[in-house]
């Protein structure tokens, strides 16, 4: 009889958190809720009607007018590009650093760790100087390549830090088991140390990407060509000096955060209960 | 056989090669050039730099009154990010650690923020903080509480923490994110073997869950300070440091003064104040917690 | 034996070549055109380089509004060495450093070659002048009044006030009707700003302004204590839509699109916001408020452009300038092309854009202006004086100690200067 009562208790209690998350939700949702709002209605109808107010008429052409806007095509495949080339590829370079750092011994272990984590204490904002003269000097000046050097370096504390961390609860004994077996340290690291990461690996690559994605600053400084802008910079072409065109906005902001939506709901996958168990086991 | 001593002994550079050679040139040597800046008096424009020795650093600790309000509300905002946005993010996490589909399309709701645009959050949240039309006040008047529907942005009482409120809001994700991936990470042995003994929710808990979390609270919470000590973009964007400068942050002040007001030297001056206070609050916790 | 006409072709069209290999150069042009304005302007490039065909002209538009983004690019350009050819600027303090330190380049001698100096009215072309040497060319003539809704001014019968005293019984009529007199956006300051430098204006009148804004008479004086406190009369008196120190310049406008608020202090782009905005421009005008003075004057600044000094293109810089700025040219594009042209003799469609036409009449008319103040002071000492405004408008400092206060951060910045 007690079994049965608590049970439903549990029941109660479990329903009435998942109840409380999804009220919670709906709450952290309504400036999302506003964004598609104010896309899909006209101007007037907003001026009309009041920012938070139900559109009359839905205007779906206003995506495509700010698919049409300047370039945005063109930031749009800037950004994917960085995406797909920078993250992938600095989230690799941490790893590499990260592995010695968390699982072997040498000179200079803690010192390089100090190293790589000081980067954190750096605000971007006064690297720009220096990294646009260097930019020039390397030919690289206005294309959106130029980004790649400095995003990787300034997302390389970060990873490095998060990696190691993950790094170090993978046990010592499956690593000498491999050694005594004859693989070299490069095969450990990709048939042991990566696999046995992929929540932080993937948990990386959503953050990296989104900072990516929306990185605004260095951006703008980096890259003068219209051809080799990103996207926040591309939204920026819909703030007049002295209006904005605000349903547009939104409808370009709405579109520029599918992508990044996409790959954090893709790797959801990753956050499964249970991926890594039997770490040990093995 | 093992391999010979000798080569073992470069692996660690060999594998490290990449990340220091990137590092050093892209952050590391631009880092340095604005410290040697931080000591002139420049323009950010003409080829003229004159050199003011410490004056820079002088004039932020002891002349300027909009850098001791900047200090202060930099050190309150660190403390509040350092508590509020890391615990809803852990308390998100362990309700979400599960699989289905409801899990997963409720991490992405509270993720979600981190994906719109700056430009996008700080205009949303300006129109719902807006006096008039603003959603939250509109809300309050609707359920009696008019008196509470003041301009939160305009307030020079109200405005920090209305920005606070934005900043969590957009925040909880990434702690959420982080301790997910720890969760995953702990492993499932100690959880069995933990009922085995008889243990109860907030006994697992405590006993496997939080020793288990150790690496990611170190993570999380350093980040957290780390982040609000550099705190730019969502103040920038929602309040440009006003109402007055009531809200400015030493992020902001920094950028005002390097990039606003001509003072290229001073900014840098303020950007190594704010790396100072990352190197001695957060980087020795770091090493400390994270040496085994 | 077939022979292959293409090198004979090539090298014919050599010799046909002018003697001076000429190379065909590119123009690097930014400015802060947003994309709707960049597709405006297509045919123009398009009409330049085809007379010109040795040039090509590269657009780099850094929009987002206001003087806050594209100074950063700019300037972040001509440090590195690589600064655009032609480029636009504002006037005032905000063109300032650029040339103080030697970016832009003086044009006196391209004001002669092109005869420019007949195409501007000289107090437009005195905008870009300073120390005795040209930067720039005018490129806009822009002024500031308040925009009013026509609408609710027939219904309610309100008439164009004359004096200051009929100015504010019109706000107290308005607010007896529920409607607000005037809305204001302070986050920023500059467009808050604008009512505080027009309420000096009325107090202080014009001369002393002038003074006040070159920093030559202190500001610790009755007559901006007054100024300032008009400012705190029109929030007490509930003149002014209530809590507006965060509000965004351009959300400030929404109360006048739905009618809650009366007038707004804008400028003559207000014409082409209303109709991008969806609005009815029938049921909008303007006047420029008065002064108590015989010298009743406009708020107004210029825009200009200027040419890097380190170009490496100088004469096609200033031959595509001379292009852009000549009325000719500009009287075959699209209306809405050239807006607000400082060039005498830009033709305007009155019946297209009626709100231009009207402040076309007033800026070639002899009414005078005065600069807003953020034009006058560097960035860092409007950036004290919009602190001090935001302290009245809160309430936290008194008029009195706002001006005792104001005067303070001058001596200090005036000291700094020395330096």
């Amino acid at each position: 009889m007690s079994t049965r009562l608590r049970k439903r208790q549990l029941l109660n209690g479990k329903t009435l958190i998942l109840l409380g998350l999804i009220g919670f939700s709906l709450v952290w949702l309504l400036p999302f809720a506003t964004v598609a709002l104010t896309a899909l209605r006209s101007e007037g109808d907003m001026y009309a009607n009041g920012v938070f107010s139900i559109p009359k008429v839905i205007r779906w052409d206003n995506l495509t007018k700010a698919w049409g806007v300047g370039d945005f095509p063109t930031y749009f495949k800037n950004s994917l590009l960085l995406i797909l080339l920078k993250v992938p590829l600095g989230i690799l370079v941490a790893a590499l650093a990260a592995y010695p750092l968390a699982k072997m011994s040498f000179r200079g272990n803690s010192a390089l760790f100090i190293f790589f984590l000081v980067g954190l204490a750096v605000p971007i904002q006064v690297t720009l100087l220096p990294l646009v003269g260097m930019m020039r000097d390397l030919g690289l000046s206005g294309s959106v390549y130029a980004l790649i050097p400095p995003y990787i370096a300034f997302g390389l504390p970060l990873q490095i830090l998060v990696l190691r961390g993950f790094f170090k609860l993978i046990p010592g004994e499956i690593l000498e088991a491999a050694r005594i077996d004859g693989a070299s340290e490069f095969t450990i690291f990709r048939r042991i140390m990566l696999p046995l990461s992929v929540p932080a690996l993937a948990a990386l690559f959503i953050l990296d990407s989104l900072s990516t994605w929306n990185e605004f600053l260095m951006a703008l400084v980096l890259t003068s060509a219209k051809a080799a802008r990103t996207v926040p910079l591309g939204l920026l072409a819909f703030q007049g000096e002295h209006n904005t065109q605000y349903t547009l906005l939104m409808a370009g902001v709405a579109i520029s955060i599918l992508p990044v939506l996409i790959i954090f709901v893709f790797l959801q996958r990753y956050f499964v209960t249970g991926l890594t168990a039997g770490a040990v086991k093995g | 056989m093992r391999k010979t001593v000798k080569s073992a002994r470069h692996i660690p550079y060999l594998f490290m090669a990449p990340a220091l050679a990137i590092y050093s040139v892209f952050l590391v040597y631009p880092m340095f050039d604005s410290l040697y800046l931080s000591f002139f008096e420049w323009d950010g424009l003409s080829a003229k730099k004159t050199f003011v020795g410490l004056n820079n650093y002088i004039e932020f600790f002891f002349d300027d009154q909009t850098a001791r309000k900047a200090t202060i509300n930099t050190f309150v905002w660190t403390l509040g990010s350092l508590v509020i946005p890391s615990s809803l993010g852990l308390i998100l996490a362990l309700a979400l650690n599960r699989g289905g589909k409801v899990s997963v399309v409720l991490r992405t709701i509270f993720y979600s923020p981190a994906v719109l645009p700056l430009v996008g959050v700080g205009l949303i949240w300006g129109w719902m903080y807006n006096p008039n039309f603003g959603v939250i006040n509109v809300i309050l008047k609707s359920v009696g509480l008019g008196d509470l529907a003041i301009g939160w942005l305009s307030n020079f009482n109200t405005a920090f923490a209305a920005t606070f409120v934005t900043y969590t809001w957009a925040h909880v994700g990434f702690p959420m994110i982080l301790y997910l991936a720890g969760l995953q990470s702990i492993n499932q042995d100690y959880y069995d073997a933990a009922r085995v003994d008889g243990a109860n929710a907030w006994q697992s808990f405590r006993n496997v869950t939080m020793p288990g979390l150790t690496e990611t609270h170190v993570i999380v919470l350093s980040l957290a300070v780390i982040h609000g000590l550099k705190v730019f973009d969502l103040v920038y964007a929602m309040t440009y440091g006003g109402p007055g400068r009531e809200t400015q942050v030493l992020g902001t002040w920094m950028y005002f003064q390097g990039f606003q007001y001509y003072h290229a030297g001073y900014g840098a001056a303020i950007a190594w104040v704010i790396a100072a206070f990352i190197l001695v609050l957060a980087i020795p916790y770091i090493r400390r917690m994270s040496s085994n | 034996m077939k022979i292959s006409i293409a090198p004979l072709a090539l090298a014919a069209a050599l010799c046909a070549a002018p003697a001076i290999a000429q190379e065909k150069i590119t123009l690097r042009f930014a400015n802060t055109f947003d994309a709707a304005f960049q597709e405006l302007w297509k045919p123009v490039i398009t009409q330049f380089e085809k007379l010109n065909p040795m040039i090509q002209v590269k657009i780099e538009s850094t929009a987002g509004s206001g003087a806050a983004i594209y100074p950063d690019v700019l300037r972040t350009s001509m440090v590195t060495g690589a600064p655009p050819d032609v480029f636009f600027m504002w006037g005032g303090t905000i063109a300032a450093p650029f040339m103080k330190s030697g970016q832009a380049r003086v044009l006196d001698d391209e004001y002669t070659k092109f005869g420019w100096d007949g195409r501007f009215a000289a107090p437009i072309k005195a905008r870009s002048t300073t120390a005795g040497k040209t930067y720039g060319v005018p490129y806009r003539a822009m002024g500031m009044a308040f925009w009013y809704r026509s609408d609710i001014a027939e219904k309610l019968k309100i008439k164009l006030p004359n004096t200051v005293a009929e100015l504010e019984q019109n706000c107290a009529t308005l607010k007896t009707a529920g409607i607000y007199c005037a809305s204001t956006g302070g986050k920023f300051g500059w467009h808050t700003g604008r009512l505080t430098e027009y309420f000096i204006e009325t107090t202080c009148g014009p001369d002393r302004h002038d003074k006040l804004n070159a920093l030559a008479e202190s500001w610790d004086q009755p007559c901006v204590v007054a100024g300032f406190q008009r400012l705190r009369t029109w929030i007490d008196k509930g003149w002014l839509v209530p809590d507006f120190l965060a509000v965004a310049p351009n959300d400030s406008r929404i109360p006048v699109y739905q009618g809650r608020a009366f007038m707004i202090f804008e400028g003559g782009w207000l014409e082409g916001a209303l109709k991008a905005s969806d609005q009815n421009v029938q049921n909008y005008s303007f006047f420029v408020p008065p002064n108590d003075s015989a010298n009743r004057r406009y708020s107004g600044f210029g825009e200009q452009w200027m040419i890097a000094t380190n170009t490496k293109h100088p004469s096609q810089a200033a031959a595509f300038i001379n292009f852009i700025t000549d009325p000719a040219v500009q009287s075959q594009f699209k209306p809405g092309t050239f807006p607000l042209s400082a060039s005498i003799g830009a033709k305007v469609d009155c019946a297209v854009t009626p709100m231009e036409c009207k402040w076309k009449e007033v800026i070639s008319s002899n009414m005078g202006s005065y600069l807003p103040t953020d034009q006058y002071f560097d960035k860092e000492l409007i950036g004290s004086f919009y602190e001090i405004q935001d302290g009245i408008v809160a309430g936290k400092v008194t008029p009195v100690a706002a001006a005792k206060l104001f005067q303070e951060r001058v001596v200090t910045w005036k000291s700094k200067q020395k330096s």
